[in-house]
C-alpha cells in the first residue's frame, strides 16, 4: 500500500505550553504573527458547578487530506498531493500567490507569506524528514501528544493507535476532506472547521495563470509544465488511501461533527 | 575550547537509536501504552548528507536545565531539539526551550559596555571599551569599601549556572550582603521542608497515585520532569486535585478544582490532618517511629474540623473530608505537592509547614509516590583558596534579624531594601546584579527605585536591558547560555534520575559580550583578589568531573552522565536532620524561638468589599518576567490583561477588552481587561514582566501593566519571603476612574 504520512493525536495529554507551535515556527521559519500549526480550545463551562470542570486542549496542523480541496482550488499546480508520502505540499516555483487555496482548506491551515509572496503551510517537516528526523512538533512536545508515521504500514505505531483505540476526525459536514490526522476519541472541540470555499472555476484561472507561470519559471518550463497539467487537468487526485480501512480490514470508526 | 570533542556530527543511526531508546525508557515503569513516534521510511533518509554540526548542551531560558541538541549550521544556530537521552526533561523542549534561538539573535541584546550619561533610568548611555567599564566598576567598589567598608557593596546573583562566582566573588571581596532571587519566590517553601524533614524534598509525581495541589500550577509553570510525569501519571490513573483561586491550566486539566478563598490554604490542611487523626487513617507503627509531636498535633488539630474550614475556605467540608481519606487510602503513594513559588502571604512558612505535616501523616517521605530525598550525583567541589577575612567590617547581613529565619546565603529582598533605604545598621552604596531583574520580580517598584535612588553604584550585569538594568550605572553584556562554557551541572530529576549535565558553547559568544566569571576574574585582578580568582572555566570543569572518569565521555556522547544512587529508602536507619532527629510535626526551635511549633489559622485580610485581592501567577510561554520580549514567545502573548470575573467586571461597567486603571496603596497602572469565568469575583490576576520602563525591551517597554508596581511588599514572617497576594487593589474602567 502507499505511503500515507499521519497523526495521530491523543489531545488529552496536550497542556497547551505551545512547544510545537515554538518549534515549528523556528524550523520552518514561520515569519511573525503567522503559524504553520495550532492548540484550539474548548470553553469552559461551570453551568454545572466549578469543582469537575475540564477543558480540552486540541493541538493540530495541515491535516494532509485524501481529498484536499486546497489542491483543488489551486490553479497552477503549486498545491499537491505527494504521491510518495501522502503529504500535501506547495511548490514554491510554482506557486503564484494568488491565495485561492487558503479558503478552500476547512482548517485554516494554510496563510500568505508576507516575504515570500507564496502560500505556505505544514508539511510535516519534510526537509527534516530527509534527514531522518521527527517532524519539530512531534519531538519537541512535552507529552508526546502527537505520534506520527505512516498509516498504511501495519507495524508502524500509527496503524497500531488507529487500530486499538476509537479515533476521530475533526471534520465539517459539508467538506469532509478525508484528513490525515486522527484523534484520540475524547477530543474537543469539534466543531470549528468551515465549509471549503471553492474558488473561481479553475478553468477560468487555469489560461492566465498558465501565462504567469511560464513567464516566472521561464528555462525550467518543460519539468513544470509536466506538472503543471497534470495538476491542472486531472480532475481528482487518486486518494493516497482509503480512510475507513487504515489496518488490514478492520474499520477505524470516524466520527463527523454537525457543523450548521 | 574543550567543547570541540562534543561539537560532532551525530549519525542519524545514533539519533534514531536515541529516540527509541528515550521513548522506551520513558514508558519504563510507568505502564502506559506505549506511544512511540515511528520515523517515516523517510525517502530522503539516505539523500545527501546532514553537515550540520550537533551540540549538546542544556538550556538556559528557565532554571530547569533541560537537555538540548543545537543544530548548528555554518557557524549559525538553526534549531534546538530535545536531547532524547535528557531524562531530567523526558526528551522534550518547551516552547521556550525552542525561542532559545531568539533570545540569541535578539536585536535588543546588549552588545557592548554602556555608561551612564544622564540620570538613572533616563536612557542616556556611552559606549565605553572593557577596560573602561572595569576600571570604573573597579574604582567604584573601592571606594564604596574604603568608605562604608566591604559590605557596603550588595551582591544578586540570578538563577544562573555561573552565579556560584558571583557568590565567590562577594565572600572574597568582604561582604555578607549578596540576595538573590529565592526570597521573591520559594525560601518559605525550603524553610517548612527543612524544618520538617530536616531538607528540601523532591516530588515523586510520576508513582503519586493522589496529588493535591494548592497554590502551585505545574501544567503552566512548568518543572521539569514533575509538569511531563504529572501528566504520565494522570494517565495511569492518578488523581489530582488542584486548589486555586484561578482556573489555571493545570485546575482545567485535573480531576477537581476548588477555587479556594485565597490565604486561607492553611485552614484546608489543617482540616485535613484533622480528618486523618480522629479518623486514624495513618500507620500508626510509622507514625510511633519516625514523627514526633504527635501528641501535640493530636490536640492541636481538634478545633480544626472540616466544618469549620469549608467558612474559611469556602470548600465544602464534606470534600474536605473525602480528599482526606483518599489521600490515606491511597498512601503512602500520595502527595500534598511541595510547590515551588511561595511568594504569597505573611505565613508563608507556615501554609507549606502544613502541607509538610500532613505529608508527614501519610508516611510518603522516601517513598515511591512521595517525597524524595537528594541524591548525590558525585561531583567534586573544586578547591579553592579561602576568602580572605577583613577585620574592619561588619559581622552580620544587613538585613539580619528582620525575619526570624532567614538564609543566610539568600536573603531577603524585602528585608535587605528596607535595610537599605532606611540605612540601618549600617550603609550599603554599591550593587552588583547579575541576571536577575528585582525591578519586575519584587514587590513594589517605588520601593525599589527608591533603594537605587540613594546608591552611590550600581552594575548590572545581562543579556537584554533588564528594567533593572536600566536604572544601572553601569551595563554589562553577557553572552546567552547558547554561547557559555559553564559549570559542570548536577541535577536531580525526582525519580527520574540524578544527572551531571553540562553547557558547552553552540557558537561563540556575540558581539562584545563576556560571561560572568571573566568580569568578576577582571574586577578581582584590578581589586588585587586576583589569586582568588586564578582559575579558568576548564580547570573548574576537569575538577568538578575528577571522581567520575566515566562522565566526560557521556558527556561528549550522549550529552548526560547518570551515576546510579539508590532512589527509595535513602533514610532507612538514618536520622532526620532536625532538632528532634525524627520528622517534626511540633518544631523543636520554633518553640524555643517562641514561635508557632505547629502552624496556628489566621484567616487572611478581609477584602474590602470595593477592592480585589491581586494575585500573582505564571504561564508556560514565559519565565516570570524575564522573556517576555523574546520576539517568538511575545507572539503567544502580546501584553497582559487583567483576569476578572464577568461579574465583578459586570457590576464596575467593564466590558471584554476594556481598558481599566488598577490602583493599589503603592501604584497605579493601565491594562485591558479580559472577562474570566475562571477566576473568583473577588480576585484578580495579571501575568508578570509587562509595563517595562526599559526602552530596550521592545514589545514590552510600555505595553501592559507591571505588576510589581501594583503588588505592596509585604514579607513572611519567617523566612523573609516576599509576600506577593496580600495586596488590595480597585479596578475602574479607564476614563471612569
Amino acid at each position: 500500500m502507499k505511503t500515507q504520512l499521519a497523526m495521530v493525536v491523543d489531545s488529552t495529554l496536550c497542556i497547551d505550553c505551545k512547544g510545537c507551535m515554538a518549534a515549528c515556527k523556528v524550523e520552518n521559519k514561520v515569519p511573525d504573527g503567522h503559524w504553520r500549526n495550532w492548540i484550539k480550545t474548548d470553553g469552559v463551562d461551570f453551568s454545572m458547578g466549578e469543582t469537575f470542570s475540564r477543558m480540552h486542549f486540541q493541538p493540530g496542523n495541515c491535516m494532509h487530506c485524501d481529498v484536499p480541496t486546497c489542491v483543488h482550488a489551486c490553479p497552477t499546480g503549486a498545491t499537491y498531493k505527494d504521491e510518495k508520502d501522502g503529504v500535501v505540499k506547495v511548490d514554491d516555483r510554482l506557486c503564484i500567490g494568488c491565495g485561492s487555496c487558503i479558503p478552500a482548506c476547512p482548517y485554516g491551515a494554510r496563510y500568505r507569506h508576507p516575504e515570500k509572496k507564496i502560500v505556505d503551510k505544514c508539511d510535516f517537516c519534510d526537509h527534516r524528514r530527509a534527514r531522518g528526523d521527527l517532524p519539530a512538533c512531534v519531538i519537541t512536545c512535552p507529552t508526546k501528544a502527537r505520534a506520527f508515521g505512516d498509516i498504511n504500514d501495519p507495524d508502524s505505531d500509527v496503524a497500531r493507535m488507529l487500530k486499538d483505540n476509537k479515533t476521530v476526525r475533526v471534520v465539517n459536514r459539508e467538506s469532509d476532506t478525508r484528513p490525515n490526522i486522527y484523534y484520540m476519541g475524547a477530543t474537543a472541540p469539534l466543531n470549528w472547521p468551515v465549509k471549503a470555499q471553492a474558488p473561481t472555476p479553475i478553468r477560468w484561472w487555469g489560461d492566465w495563470a498558465k501565462q504567469l507561470v511560464w513567464a516566472v519559471v521561464g528555462i525550467n518550463a518543460l519539468g513544470v509544465l509536466a506538472m503543471l497539467g497534470k495538476q491542472l487537468f486531472v480532475n481528482d487526485p487518486e486518494p493516497g488511501h482509503e480512510s475507513d480501512s487504515t489496518d488490514g480490514g478492520k474499520p477505524v470508526e470516524t466520527e463527523e461533527t454537525d457543523h450548521e | 575550547m574543550s567543547s570541540s570533542n562534543i561539537n560532532r556530527p551525530i549519525s542519524r543511526r545514533n539519533f534514531l537509536k536515541w529516540s527509541g531508546a528515550a521513548t522506551a525508557a520513558a514508558a519504563v515503569g510507568t505502564g502506559q501504552p506505549k506511544v512511540l513516534h515511528a520515523l517515516t521510511a523517510a525517502e530522503g533518509a539516505a539523500k545527501g548528507k546532514d553537515t550540520a554540526e550537533k551540540v549538546f548542551s542544556i538550556c538556559g531560558m528557565c532554571l530547569n536545565k533541560c537537555g538540548l541538541i543545537a543544530r548548528v549550521e555554518d557557524g549559525v544556530v538553526a534549531k534546538l531539539d530535545p536531547n532524547p537521552k535528557f531524562l531530567k526533561s523526558r526528551g522534550m523542549l518547551c516552547a521556550r526551550g525552542n525561542a532559545g534561538i531568539a533570545q540569541l539573535y535578539d536585536p535588543d541584546r546588549l552588545k557592548y559596555p554602556l555608561l551612564r550619561k544622564g540620570k538613572r533610568g533616563e536612557g542616556k548611555w556611552r559606549r565605553v571599551s572593557w577596560e573602561q567599564a572595569l576600571d570604573y566598576a573597579a574604582e567604584q567598589m573601592k571606594t564604596i569599601a574604603e568608605k562604608y567598608t566591604r559590605c557596603g557593596m550588595l551582591f544578586s546573583p540570578g538563577s544562573d549556572t555561573q552565579s556560584q562566582f558571583v557568590h565567590r566573588f562577594a565572600s572574597v571581596f568582604g561582604s555578607w550582603n549578596v540576595v538573590t532571587h529565592e526570597s521573591n519566590c520559594l525560601i518559605s517553601r525550603n524553610r517548612a521542608y527543612l524544618d520538617t524533614f530536616g531538607e528540601v524534598p523532591f516530588a515523586d509525581v510520576l508513582h503519586s497515585k493522589y496529588i493535591v495541589m494548592a497554590g502551585a500550577n505545574r501544567f503552566e509553570a512548568l518543572i521539569t520532569p514533575d509538569s511531563i510525569d504529572l501528566m504520565t501519571a494522570r494517565k495511569n490513573g492518578q488523581k489530582l486535585v488542584v486548589l486555586d483561586p484561578r482556573y489555571t491550566k493545570t485546575a482545567a486539566l485535573a480531576d477537581e478544582w476548588h477555587p479556594v478563598r485565597p490565604g486561607t490554604d492553611l485552614a484546608f490542611f489543617l482540616a485535613l490532618a484533622h480528618v486523618i487523626i480522629n479518623e486514624k487513617l495513618y500507620d500508626a507503627d510509622y507514625v510511633a517511629e519516625k514523627l514526633s509531636g504527635m501528641e501535640e498535633l493530636t490536640a492541636h488539630v481538634q478545633p480544626y474540623t472540616p466544618e469549620w474550614a469549608e467558612k474559611e475556605t469556602e470548600i465544602p467540608a464534606r470534600h474536605i473530608r473525602r480528599i482526606a481519606r483518599e489521600l490515606a487510602a491511597a498512601a503512602p503513594a500520595s502527595m500534598i505537592y511541595p510547590g515551588r513559588r511561595t511568594s504569597d502571604y505573611v505565613n508563608s512558612t507556615q501554609i507549606r509547614r502544613a502541607m509538610a505535616i500532613v505529608n508527614a501523616l501519610l508516611g510518603n517521605w522516601d517513598q515511591p509516590g512521595g517525597l524524595l530525598a537528594a541524591r548525590q550525583v558525585g561531583l567534586n567541589s573544586p578547591s579553592l583558596p579561602d576568602a580572605p577575612w577583613y577585620d574592619d567590617n561588619m559581622m552580620e547581613r544587613a538585613d539580619h534579624g528582620r525575619a526570624h529565619m532567614m538564609f543566610e546565603e539568600e536573603g531577603s529582598f524585602k528585608h535587605m531594601r528596607d535595610a537599605i533605604i532606611e540605612g540601618e545598621p549600617y550603609p550599603v552604596k554599591g550593587w552588583f546584579t547579575y541576571k536577575l531583574n528585582p525591578m519586575q520580580s519584587g514587590a513594589n517598584r517605588a520601593k525599589t527605585l527608591k533603594m537605587i535612588e540613594g546608591l552611590d553604584f550600581m552594575v548590572s550585569v545581562d543579556i537584554a536591558m533588564s528594567d533593572t538594568a536600566w536604572m544601572a550605572d553601569l551595563v554589562l553584556p553577557a553572552p546567552s547560555y547558547l554561547e557559555r562554557l559553564d559549570p559542570i551541572s548536577g541535577l536531580q530529576g525526582s525519580a527520574a534520575c540524578a544527572c551531571v549535565a553540562t553547557r558547552v558553547p553552540a557558537v561563540p559568544a556575540l558581539f562584545e559580550s563576556r560571561p560572568v566569571l571573566w568580569i568578576l576574574k577582571e574586577l578581582a585582578n584590578r581589586l588585587d583578589l586576583g589569586e582568588y580568582f586564578d582559575f579558568d572555566m576548564e580547570w573548574y570543569r576537569k575538577e568538578q568531573l575528577k571522581d567520575l572518569p566515566d562522565a566526560e565521555k557521556a558527556l561528549a556522547e550522549d550529552g548526560v552522565y547518570y551515576n546510579p544512587s539508590k532512589l527509595y529508602g535513602i533514610y532507612e536507619g538514618k536520622i532526620y536532620r532536625t532538632k528532634s532527629k525524627k520528622i517534626e510535626l511540633h518544631n523543636v526551635r520554633y518553640k524555643e524561638m517562641g514561635l508557632d511549633p505547629i502552624p496556628v489559622y489566621t484567616p487572611p485580610k478581609p477584602i474590602p468589599s470595593d477592592k480585589f485581592r491581586l494575585v500573582l501567577g505564571r504561564n508556560a510561554m514565559f519565565t516570570h518576567c524575564t522573556t517576555n520580549h523574546n520576539r517568538l514567545l511575545n507572539q503567544f502573548m502580546s501584553e497582559n490583561t487583567l483576569w476578572i470575573h464577568p461579574d465583578s467586571a459586570d457590576r464596575l461597567g467593564i466590558g471584554d477588552g476594556d481598558p481599566v486603571v488598577v490602583k493599589s496603596p503603592v501604584g497605579r497602572e493601565s491594562l485591558k481587561a479580559e472577562l474570566k469565568p475562571g477566576i473568583r469575583k473577588d480576585t484578580v490576576y495579571m501575568a508578570s514582566g509587562w509595563g517595562a520602563l526599559s526602552k530596550g525591551l521592545s514589545g514590552v517597554h510600555n505595553t501592559g501593566a507591571c505588576v510589581a508596581a501594583l503588588m505592596e511588599d509585604y514579607a513572611d514572617a519567617l523566612s523573609g519571603n516576599m509576600a506577593m497576594h496580600e495586596t488590595f487593589v480597585s479596578v475602574a474602567r479607564k476614563g471612569a476612574a
